[in-house]
């Protein structure tokens, strides 16, 4: 899922100041999982943000609503009302759904809510880790599907550094090494030798270096 | 400004587990103190939400205190501790937009000691009124 | 100009080398380059001159090491691959050849997050086996990355870096193999406090039939004070220096601990001597180059056979 985490309060007071009707609009999919920007974040925000605002007498009327997904038409399509009748969008979606929605509504100020952190997962209640940086083109079958491209600080192909000590990253002790983990499965998978070869440097053709990405499904095109 | 005179305008909410005490606690209370007490009773504590908390201050509350069971005491084994990282975070968010994180407690009780929920109630309002209204105009 | 350099001239004739090492003003005085030249000069057979060590902006390595070259110093020249990319790294090692620059030490690199200005982008578009085999590669193919024939390629004596003391062990041994194949012609190693350590990596090298692909320069750097000692064990990442050594160092008054740190340095050097696959030691004198001349000294490895 994408991971984000919700703006400072200070900063998201700063970038609604010139609005007097505001729609606060939730994405229910990854940022709702990772408490950022569900309905529940939504209504709490508002709640912050009509407090903040009563308490230094100021107004500001706030609308809330969570659709799907940002990212896709279909659900945006549903708070097109909504949206029409506010002087602004404070989007809690991730990068791409606060885009989308800019997109669709070319007269209408969408501003992000939450900083988009990363590709990650939920390790634990609570806990979301980075584990993907959509480079373009996955190579983990090489790593035992543990990527150093994102997992380690240097990225990289032909770890690890001089600065590996017991399991952790020399950047901060709280950072696993990944070239430790690659190699502790590659020897439980009986697969070490995939590391004995020189691992050539990357294309990063297909990743962010290469500009903006595009991808087409001519078959899905009607 | 002495705290009797404005006894009547502090409004307190109070969410507790419905575990946590017997509503005689609250018929005791409200015959004692002059002041404007609402009691939230909750299945488990775990449901207070953050915006819960929020809009008991939106709807004009001066303070919001929160009791639960004790830790080993809830009957849903993890929601007090839940209730309790709840009203850590509502504390942040509340400071963050000014508003004193003191205004916000929690406490764990347990319905074998109702003299001490009474007590901490009773510390609750007077903190409370020591503080102030929350807006002052 | 001849293309081969002291140090693999050294190395190749089976000599014992002796390099050094310059970090670089934190401005553009050459002055100080020229002083730490003199101090090494006639001690060493060449210098390292690190490349913004510790991501501490620093005079250009490439810059630094042609001031070594006028002041008479070979310079072996520390590209890491944290702050360019692959076509700046090759356009570099073009230019550090015309300058005269004949070795090339390939790293990583600290990660920026320890520097000066921790909000830096890194780079690591390639890492540094892949810039040990572009060095290579121009060097014996006369081609660039991009399989370009260079006009006048770069014939560089190339070098890598080996931590023993970083993990996962066992890895090490593989990783060194990997870094030959790749291109290294030389090796320097993180400095050794750990002697136990050391030797049964190396000894694991030998069995492997590496330390006779590629010359062994074993790190020493003589220790100040027990402070020093204590952190570099605690903050200096892959390093290892263990409680005897620390307890060494505070068993003696401080006025004392240089003495004791020269001495503890001189010992490792002479067991390094002794040990199987050893061509070198590589002396890091962190801001006390002034030391080096005596350790050599002491060390009886003067005079140097080129200098």
């Amino acid at each position: 899922m994408i991971v984000g985490e919700q703006k400072p309060i200070t900063e998201i007071i700063e970038i609604i100041a010139p609005y007097k009707q505001l729609l606060i609009l939730g994405c229910g999919t990854c940022v709702k999982t990772c408490f950022a920007g569900g309905e529940d974040e939504v209504a709490t925000l508002a709640s912050m943000i009509r407090l903040a605002f009563k308490k230094d007498s100021k107004e500001i009327k706030i609308a809330e609503q969570t659709v799907e997904r940002q990212c896709e038409n279909e659900f945006i399509q549903e708070a097109a009302q909504n949206i029409a009748k506010n002087d602004a969008i404070l989007s809690l979606a991730c990068g791409a759904g606060v885009q989308a929605i800019a997109k669709r509504f070319p007269k209408v100020p969408v501003l992000p809510g939450i900083n988009t952190t990363f590709i990650g997962i939920q390790e634990q209640h609570g806990i979301f880790t980075e584990e993907c940086q959509g480079c373009g083109n996955c190579g983990l079958a090489t790593f035992g599907a543990i990527c150093p491209i994102t997992r380690c600080s240097k990225k990289l192909l032909n770890g690890p550094c001089g600065g590996s000590q017991n399991g952790k990253c020399e950047v901060n002790a709280n950072i696993e090494c990944a070239w430790q983990l690659i190699i502790d499965r590659l020897t439980q998978l009986g697969q070490l030798s995939n590391l004995r070869t020189y691992i050539p440097p990357k294309n990063w053709r297909t990743s962010i270096s290469g500009g903006p990405r595009k991808l087409i499904r001519e078959d899905h095109i009607i | 400004m002495s705290t009797t005179e404005i006894s009547s305008e502090i409004k307190l909410t109070i969410y507790h587990c419905n575990n946590a005490f017997g509503n005689d606690i609250t018929h005791n209370i409200i015959d004692k103190e002059k002041i404007n007490l609402k009691f939230i009773n909750m299945a488990c504590s775990s449901m207070v939400k953050d915006v819960f908390i929020l809009r008991a201050f939106e709807s004009g509350s001066d303070g919001v205190l929160v009791l639960v069971c004790r830790e080993e005491g809830c009957r849903y084994v993890e929601g007090s501790k839940r209730a309790k990282k709840r009203v850590e975070r509502v504390k942040k968010l509340l400071d963050e937009i000014k508003i004193d994180p003191k205004r916000l407690s929690f406490f764990n009780v347990s319905p074998d000691n109702k003299d001490a929920t009474l007590k901490i109630i009773k510390e609750a309002v007077i903190n409370i009124k020591n503080i102030g209204p929350l807006y002052s105009f | 100009m001849t293309n081969i350099s002291n140090l693999q001239k050294i190395l190749k004739e089976g000599k014992f080398a002796v390099t050094g090492e310059c970090g670089p003003p934190r401005g553009a005085n050459t002055q100080i380059i020229n002083k730490k030249a003199n101090l090494l000069k006639g001690y060493v057979d060449a210098v390292n001159v690190t490349d913004n060590q510790t991501a501490i902006v620093r005079m250009s390595s490439i810059a630094a090491s042609a001031h070594l070259i006028k002041a008479g110093c070979e310079p072996v020249m520390q590209m890491v691959v944290r702050d360019r990319n692959r076509i700046s790294l090759q356009s570099d090692i073009l230019g550090a050849w015309s300058l005269g620059i004949k070795n090339i030490l390939c790293l990583s690199g600290d990660h920026q997050t320890f520097g000066s200005q921790p909000d830096a982008l890194n780079v690591f578009d390639i890492d540094s086996m892949h810039l040990l085999r572009t060095v290579k590669n121009m060097r014996d193919e006369g081609k660039d990355m991009s399989g370009f024939n260079l006009d006048d390629p770069p014939r560089m004596f190339i070098g890598a870096a080996a931590n023993p003391f970083a993990d996962p062990f066992e890895y090490r041994v593989i990783r060194l193999a990997k870094k030959i194949d790749a291109g290294a012609d030389f090796i320097q190693t993180q400095c050794i406090y750990n002697m136990d350590r050391f030797t049964k990596w190396i000894k694991l090298a030998h069995e492997e039939g590496l330390t006779e692909k590629v010359y062994i320069l074993a790190g020493v750097t003589p220790l100040k004070s027990s402070g020093m000692a204590k952190y570099m064990k605690n903050k200096v990442a892959g390093m290892d220096v263990p409680e005897s050594v620390i307890k060494r160092m505070e068993g003696v008054p401080k006025e004392k601990g240089a003495e004791e740190g020269i001495k503890i340095c001189l010992e490792t050097i002479a067991k390094l001597r002794e040990t199987k696959g050893v061509h070198g030691i590589h002396i890091m004198a962190i801001e006390w180059e002034e030391k080096v001349a005596e350790i050599v000294q002491k060390a009886g490895l003067t005079p140097r056979p080129l200098s």
